[in-house]
């Protein structure tokens, strides 16, 4: 064999490889694998933890700057006799629509799921309808505050389905869904175990468990209340 | 002369492949595989070029065997429901960082013998003078 038919042979055997490695990377590069796939969740869901980390820092930021305010106010109103009176009907108002962490007496209904039905139908999970049912009674019997799974219920809160997961505040909730109540006890207790309440009627297709404290701590709402069209009439 | 026919089989080879149609995304499964069948041969020719029994023959018969083989295989294991094509990149891309390490200590022998065969011959030219 001479030097020449080795060379050529060389030669057509790198153009084969190179020529293959050129096709094969262009078609990678016209279609999306399932690797290119992954590592753009991947990417994506790192940006979304980026986000979030960002997040929880301002919030810290913010509560730290409204907790200097409420030192501030105190400061500036601790010598006026008034002025301490609107003070205290400004932490009540803010109580009262859950801008603040709040306690006292009341019940703690827990909603779970129906694990034991071996049929599993629609009815054996919670819905956002059962928790806005129970809301409704709670305040029809009179509480002051309520909370779902630390979510504080507030004027302008939603409870809404959105598929899988339920969102209060458009903050996602899921089962075991925890339900705090402050308010007189006897009349909250009163009304969610009478019977053919709408908690007697869940109790037939899902685990309700209702129980009296006598010391309910319910954070406060971790969002912020806005009006815009709003104005006061003089 | 060898080297030129390299080069000119790569620079064509490069041009011709921006240039070819794309092909279906399930053939280029087995054009991967393919290559890399054909990288590791490659690989093993340059070896068996330093150790001095290199063959063209065994090298060509290597280079389109194992490349038509592995295509074969990852074609069964697809049949099969086996990921056969995982076992072909095993070994190939092993023997190609065994075959990689072998010309890297061949090179690095040559370069550090002759260092010391410079020092050697300094040492010679000063007991000279």
């Amino acid at each position: 064999m001479t030097k020449n038919k080795v060379a050529i042979t060389l030669g057509i055997m790198c153009l084969i490889l190179t020529a293959a490695v050129g096709i094969q990377i262009r078609t990678i590069e016209s279609t999306s694998s399932t690797v290119k796939q992954t590592l753009k969740d991947d990417n994506l869901r790192d940006a979304v933890l980026k986000w979030k980390e960002k997040y929880d820092n301002k919030y810290r930021e913010l509560e730290q700057s409204t907790q200097q305010l409420e030192k501030e106010r105190q400061k500036s109103t601790s010598t006026d006799a008034t002025s301490i009176e609107k003070q205290e009907e400004l932490k009540k108002i803010n109580a009262y629509l859950g801008l603040s962490k709040v306690e006292g007496q009341g019940l703690i209904i827990t909603l779970k799921d129906n694990v034991t039905s071996k049929i599993g139908t629609a009815e054996d999970v919670v819905h956002d309808g059962d928790l806005r049912e129970i809301v409704n009674e709670l305040k029809n019997a009179g509480a002051e505050a309520i909370s779902i799974n630390d979510q504080r219920i507030t004027p302008s809160t939603a409870i809404t389905c959105i598929g899988t997961v339920i969102l209060v505040n458009d903050e996602k909730v899921g089962a075991p869904f925890i339900i705090k109540a402050i308010g007189n006890q006897e009349r909250l207790w009163g009304a969610i175990t009478r019977p053919g309440g709408y908690a007697d009627i869940l109790e037939t297709y899902l685990t309700v468990d209702i129980k009296r404290e006598d010391k309910i701590l319910i954070e406060k709402y971790n969002g912020v209340l806005t009006n815009q069209t709003l104005k006061n009439e003089e | 002369m060898i080297f030129i026919a390299i080069l000119i089989g790569c620079i064509i080879g490069a041009i011709v492949g921006m240039n070819a149609p794309i092909i279906s995304y399930t053939m280029s499964g087995y054009l991967a595989i393919s290559i890399v069948a054909a990288l590791d041969s490659v690989f093993g020719g340059i070896t068996s070029v330093l150790k001095g029994n290199f063959d063209l023959k065994i090298f060509v018969s290597g280079f389109f065997g194992n490349a038509i083989l592995s295509i074969l295989l990852t074609y069964l294991g697809q049949r099969l429901d086996v990921d056969i094509y995982l076992a072909a990149i095993v070994v190939f891309v092993g023997r190609m960082f065994t075959n990689l390490a072998i010309i890297r200590r061949y090179y690095l022998d040559k370069w550090s013998k002759k260092i010391e065969e410079k020092k050697a011959n300094r040492q010679a030219n000063k007991q000279e003078k």
